[in-house]
């Protein structure tokens, strides 16, 4: 007893002390603590004016009366620290749904002792680089500083092998090709590793999956996404995304184009379909809907979409009212909307595939290469018509009157030439075109639409003033040279000085590279969000991203090149970290259902290349379309595709917002109606039946089986070569052992019973190659589809 | 050593001793930091009294007429063709007219004596045993909001399913089925948002058989047959996987959560390929069960057949199951054609709703299960379309009924005004509704929360009373 008083005691000493030297942190630590327990009536939106707010300096050390919130000239009598700690009339009151805890009310005893001074939210506070002190990469440089501090290690780098299928995956959403991996593994130069990754970055397969988050973020869909849902001409859009990232057009500009590209002087063919990003949100034709209520709503779509995309937060909240939390007003809300009010299409889609207004864009990469190409040699002819007449002008000067004269009766062979090569080129150009197909666009009306703040978002309750578009205060302010239009919109999100965008973009850059973000609510910034596990890592990358001009492919170097991606991945048995928050191992995750599937059609080389075009339509069960459609719809019969075009990869897959692909949406996509920057990673059984037993699936499995029995007859070479595309390694015993097994009896079961085989090996489209046995084939198969469905092909580790 | 690792450990260890790796073991889960080391479906027993253990939810897709069902009005039969005496709601789904009487008869039926048209004769035998909730109430007038609004209780954010809820709050009682289940349910709507878990762990999502399209007895979930397999092998395939999986884990991740929630999906979905034919085969049933459902009755047939499927599952220990009469068709929105819609809706679901309450009585388990029947919304007492045959969405008031499961039987709560438009005496709304539901389950509805996107959820967002008057 005495002994446990003493140490009582001495625990009230030492942390006594410890508290007296530690400065609390207000944004990390106080700011939390009064937006989720105090906020509710003493937040932004406190409408009773005798309240005290305590979202502010100001608002805190108000005059009640004689008495203040935070008294700065009297700190221990704030009214605070007497109301927390009062038994009898504490706050939050004895009613309130969420009360603070020991630790809270700690960490705002010793704020308020500390002075009770007020900062900025970090996420408002535009980032800064600090000093790394080293000359590795400085992402392992923050990242090892912390994991120090902890007393653990990183991990040991992880197996080359498995290094390598990490970062094909990671940057381009296939295993590394056989080929590449085996040069990879025989390299053994220094920098063989960074070799891999700048083949990687220079792939096409880099656009298709990078673009793939872009889409799930701004809601790319095919389709309308109401109503009868009917077919939309925006594919063009997903296609510049792709090329775009490809050519690693900056991520300044790739934002810039699509928020105002048909602003800017003299727009590009390129920046005016980027403005298909405007033209994404879901649109409506029903009858009696209402055409003001849906400009209001469409606008609506996009302010939100714009804020989870690039603010890192919906300010959906803000539509109806000012902001619980985060300092957004509604008027805020409503000028921000002002920059979109503007654009000339109708409110109603009309059920139009053509919506207006729209131009005319190539329909696939292959056309846009042509088209290019074709640029290109038209911008020869031009050279070298200046070269010609200039030619002809100084031996005209040159000439006398004599020799004019001939010049004139005799027609310059070289013009007559160029005047045959543009002839040729204007005729490639009209047919290129006329290849062309239709895409939405974003125009600015002459006349600016008025917008007023709709009370609680009603779109018949306009109130007050109209509104000039400008941006929400607290996350800086407009550029002043920038035009108050969607263009000078960009200018700001852009521009150095903004708080959010270069952080969130670089979240979800992390994200995508490590499985999780930095900050792990990428779409909620604000208050009530996560603070970033890193901090000033998360600053330093973002400043970074900028210093770079806005270089996508060398932020994702820079990632994938740190020995914190580059650790093994394996969990430490003592469980210190189970959300690995110190990032003191390497990525493990789930794949995306698009991965899922575009691995089993590479591996068994279903896979068809081509890049673009309107979306491709798989099999999928028959009346999922017609069980939910308007009988007047134009995608209430699901037509599944023939030959190559079942085999694209699924970024190219038809996205009906209302019923995409239930592959798909099996395995966590989005429907696109939304924006949505993270996925959830479910397990269900559903997926688990599926993976074994749909048709495209069983296919994979399938022709990956014939594939490999016909480039190898031997079991165990069979297996190797079945490891080495999915898993980038050669099997162990055991797992050699165990498909050996369930190969043997599957081939004693077709054995005995042809017929299953025979039915087994017409499941799909693609044939069989008939000079193959067909119970080897079938046995080899389903091990094939079993092996792809197991957690060796199906994660990133 | 914490629990989460002593768990994890013996897991292992059941499963390198197990002869094929698999089985019904109870496979726990670390899915979160901080849950408790047990299977997320794992039956867990509900902090309050528990009246209910399931429930079977017969949805009538449509929105019936509650005064041409269960909900007599007098006054409207007297006032036919007169103009309704107060305010239509200021946002209607479309223009209604003039009053429009029931061209249906009541009678009264059982001890309580409760009026039921002649739409539901045999429903009306049972009323001794219903609970009506006449005074249920919502705001959305169209069918989608609306659907949404009773499924999942929001009209207009993707929220958790109330089945998804009840299996998050008390898991399943056989862990070789989903905890939820829905039978042949509609596509449109909400479609699949009306059965999802939203941000609830993915296991609590209602496992599908069919959709509205396909008739029951064809019905099944999805890919969970093959014609290549006989029931029971794909088990050899899933021993590799599982092989695979284990080394896997045992090389890189050992202590990963995911992946072992990976393994009990599997798990689940190889036992569902045993279970799920069982539960579904009705080949079983004596003659007399058959006849009590309508299955020889080719009207009957269909919703007879899910009706049995219901029971199958609540004797199998889902917890929660939702059977749908829903086609293609219009189902139960007459704007026009109300007569004759009406009456064949009826004809199809009054006699086996009669049977299933009378089987589940004779099993013993309607005593601990809770019958609902209703729809998204009622209609309302004023005549729409050419023909004065027809009735608009009424959101507000309508009837639900319950039976069994602790609720008081031959009992009325609430009612409507004179003519049936809005609630009136103690007014239910949908969110109350949940509540009350939970609570007969022994959920209390505050309690049940998840913490998603910075703050705690409940089905009942921040309302929800319950009518704790119709406990039996």
């Amino acid at each position: 007893m005495k002994k446990k008083f003493i140490t009582i005691i001495f625990f009230t000493w030492l942390t006594g002390n410890l508290l007296a030297e530690e400065k609390v942190d207000f944004s990390r630590e106080v700011l939390p603590v009064l937006s989720n327990k105090c906020f509710v009536c003493h937040g932004p939106d406190t409408k009773k004016k005798d309240l005290v707010r305590l979202d502010s300096f100001l608002g805190a050390t108000r005059d009640l009366d004689g008495y203040k919130a935070i008294d700065p000239n009297k700190l221990e009598e704030s009214e605070i620290l007497v109301r927390i700690n009062d038994k009898e009339d504490p706050m939050p009151p004895h009613k309130a749904e969420k009360k603070l805890t020991a630790s809270e009310r700690d960490i705002l005893t010793r704020w308020i002792k500390q002075g009770g001074t007020y900062a900025t939210h970090w996420a408002f506070v535009p980032p800064v680089k600090k000093k790394t002190n080293s000359t590795g990469n400085p992402i392992d440089f923050f990242i090892a500083k912390k994991i120090k501090a902890k007393g653990i290690d990183m991990n040991p780098k992880a197996d080359r092998r498995i290094l390598a299928r990490r970062a094909a995956l990671t940057l381009t959403g296939f295993p590394p090709d056989p080929k590449q991996l085996k040069t990879y593994i025989e390299d053994k130069r220094p920098d063989a590793y960074e070799r891999l990754v700048d083949q990687l970055l220079d792939s096409p397969s880099f656009g298709e999956h990078q673009a793939r988050y872009w889409l799930d973020a701004i809601r790319y869909g095919d389709t309308h996404g109401l109503h009868l849902d009917n077919r939309r001409g925006i594919y063009p859009f997903r296609d510049w995304v792709v090329r775009s990232i490809n050519e690693n057009l900056p991520l300044d500009q790739f934002i810039t184009w699509q928020l105002g590209g048909d602003l800017l002087p003299d727009p590009t063919l390129a920046q005016k379909i980027a403005t298909g990003f405007i033209r994404m949100n879901p649109s409506t034709a029903e009858g009696g809907a209402i055409p003001a209520e849906f400009q209001a709503k469409n606008n609506f779509d996009r302010v939100e979409t714009l804020g989870t995309a690039l603010l890192g937060m919906s300010l959906i909240c803000a539509r109806c009212h000012t902001h619980k939390y985060d300092p957004i007003l509604q008027t805020e809300y409503y000028q921000l909307m002002a920059f979109f009010n503007n654009t000339s299409e109708s409110s109603m889609d009309g059920n139009k595939y053509e919506y207006s207004p729209n131009i005319k864009a190539p329909a696939d990469q292959a056309s846009w290469n042509e088209w290019n190409a074709i640029k290109e040699i038209r911008k020869g002819v031009l050279k070298d018509a200046v070269k010609i007449q200039t030619d002809a002008f100084n031996r005209w000067q040159k000439a006398s009157e004599e020799e004019r004269f001939k010049l004139l009766t005799n027609p310059d062979q070289k013009v007559v030439e160029l005047q045959k090569r543009a002839a040729i080129v204007a005729k490639s150009i009209a047919e290129s075109e006329k290849r062309f197909t239709t895409t939405l666009v974003a125009k600015e009306l002459s006349k600016p639409r008025e917008t007023r703040l709709l009370n609680r978002g009603e779109y018949n309750l306009p109130v007050g003033e109209p509104l000039l578009p400008d941006t929400p205060k607290a996350m800086g302010s407009f550029p002043k040279d920038a035009p108050r239009n969607r263009l000078g919109l960009a200018h700001w999100l852009t521009a150095r000085e903004h708080p959010l965008v270069a952080r969130v973009l670089t979240n979800r850059i992390w994200q995508r590279t490590f499985g999780e973000g930095l900050v792990r609510t990428p779409a909620d910034f604000g208050l009530q969000g996560e603070q970033p596990t890193h901090p000033e890592l998360l600053d330093w990358l973002a400043v970074e991203l900028q210093d770079n001009k806005w270089n996508l492919k060398k932020m994702m170097r820079l990632m994938v090149t740190s020995r914190t991606f580059q650790q093994s991945s394996a969990r430490d048995s003592k469980q210190v970290d189970p959300e690995n928050r110190l990032w003191a191992r390497g990525p493990s995750y789930r794949l995306d259902a698009e991965v899922l599937r575009d691995i089993g059609l590479w591996a068994s080389q279903l896979l068809d290349p081509t890049m673009g075009g309107e979306g491709v339509k798989p099999y999928q069960p028959a009346g999922l379309w017609k069980a939910l459609m308007h009988p007047g719809s134009n995608t209430k019969n699901y037509v599944p595709d023939k030959g190559v075009r079942q085999y694209r990869r699924s970024l190219y897959v038809y996205w009906k917002r209302t019923s995409p692909h239930p592959m798909m949406t099996l395995f966590d996509a989005p429907s696109r109606e939304t924006s949505c920057v993270r996925r959830s990673r479910t397990a269900t059984p559903t997926q688990s039946l599926a993976l074994l037993n749909e048709r495209q699936r069983v296919e994979m499995g399938r022709m990956l089986g014939q594939r490999l029995l016909k480039e190898s007859k031997d079991s165990e070479n069979i297996i190797n070569k079945l490891f080495t595309l999915l898993a980038s390694r050669a099997p162990e015993e055991a797992e050699k052992e165990a498909c050996i097994k369930l190969f043997q009896q599957l081939q004693k079961r077709y054995d005995k019973n042809p017929n299953d085989a025979e039915t087994f090996l017409s499941i799909g489209e693609s044939a069989r190659d008939k000079e193959l046995d067909a119970a080897s084939l079938a046995a080899w198969s389903q091990v094939a589809l079993t092996v792809l469905a197991s957690d060796i092909a199906m994660w990133v580790y | 050593m914490n629990p989460e690792n002593s768990q994890s450990l013996t897991r292992r260890q059941v499963l390198q001793s197990a002869p094929l790796g698999f089985g019904g073991l109870a496979l726990s889960s670390i899915l979160h930091k901080n849950s408790r080391a047990r299977s997320p479906l794992k039956a867990q027993s509900p902090p309050l009294h528990q009246r209910a253990k399931r429930v079977i939810f017969l949805f009538m897709k449509g929105g019936p007429s509650h005064m041409d069902t269960f909900d007599y009005k007098p006054i409207l039969q007297r006032d036919h063709g007169k103009p309704l005496p107060f305010d239509k709601p200021k946002v209607t789904f479309a223009k209604t007219g003039n009053l429009l009487a029931s061209p249906w008869e009541f009678k009264p039926y059982g001890q309580c004596g409760h009026l039921v048209s002649e739409l539901f004769p045999n429903v009306g035998r049972h009323v001794d045993d219903l609970c009506f909730l006449h005074s249920v109430h919502g705001t959305n007038s169209a069918h989608g909001g609306a659907l949404l609004k009773l499924h999942t209780g929001s009209d207009n954010f993707v929220r958790p399913s109330m089945g998804s809820w009840i299996s998050y709050g008390l898991g399943t009682e056989n862990e070789n089925l989903p905890s939820f289940i829905t039978i042949c349910p509609t596509l449109a709507h909400g479609g699949v948002q009306n059965w999802s878990a939203g941000f609830l762990p993915a296991h609590h999502q209602g496992s599908p058989i069919g959709n509205a399209s396909i008739t029951a007895s064809k019905a099944r979930v999805r890919h969970i047959q093959n014609n290549r397999w006989t029931s029971g092998q794909q088990i050899k395939q899933l021993n590799l996987i599982h092989k695979l999986n284990q080394e896997h884990r045992q090389d890189l991740n050992e202590h990963n959560p995911e992946l072992e929630d990976r393994i009990r999906s599997f798990e689940l979905a190889f036992r569902m390929q045993t279970t799920m034919p069982e539960a579904q085969d009705i080949s079983g049933e004596s003659k007399a069960t058959r006849k009590l459902y309508g299955l020889e009755n080719s009207v009957t047939e269909d919703f007879g057949h899910q009706c049995l499927m219901a029971r199958r599952f609540a004797e199998r220990g889902v917890r929660f199951i939702q059977v749908t009469h829903s086609d293609q068709d219009v189902q139960w929105d007459q704007h026009g054609n109300l007569r004759k819609g009406h009456a064949k809706k009826a004809a199809q679901v009054d006699w086996p709703i009669a049977g299933l309450l009378t089987d589940l009585k004779t099993r013993g388990l309607l005593e601990d299960t809770l019958v609902i029947w209703g729809g998204e919304f009622g209609r309302t007492p004023t005549v729409q379309g050419p023909k004065m045959d027809g009735r608009d969405h009424n959101p507000h008031g309508f009837t639900i009924w319950m039976a069994g499961g602790g609720v008081k039987g031959g009992y009325r709560h609430g009612s409507t005004d004179e003519y049936g438009y809005y609630a009136q005496e103690k007014p239910l709304h949908i969110h109350d509704f949940h509540a009350t539901l939970l609570a007969l389950l022994g959920i209390d509805h505050e309690q049940l929360t998840f913490r998603h996107a910075g703050r705690d959820f409940r089905l009942t967002d921040v309302h929800g009373k319950i009518a704790s008057d119709i406990f039996a």
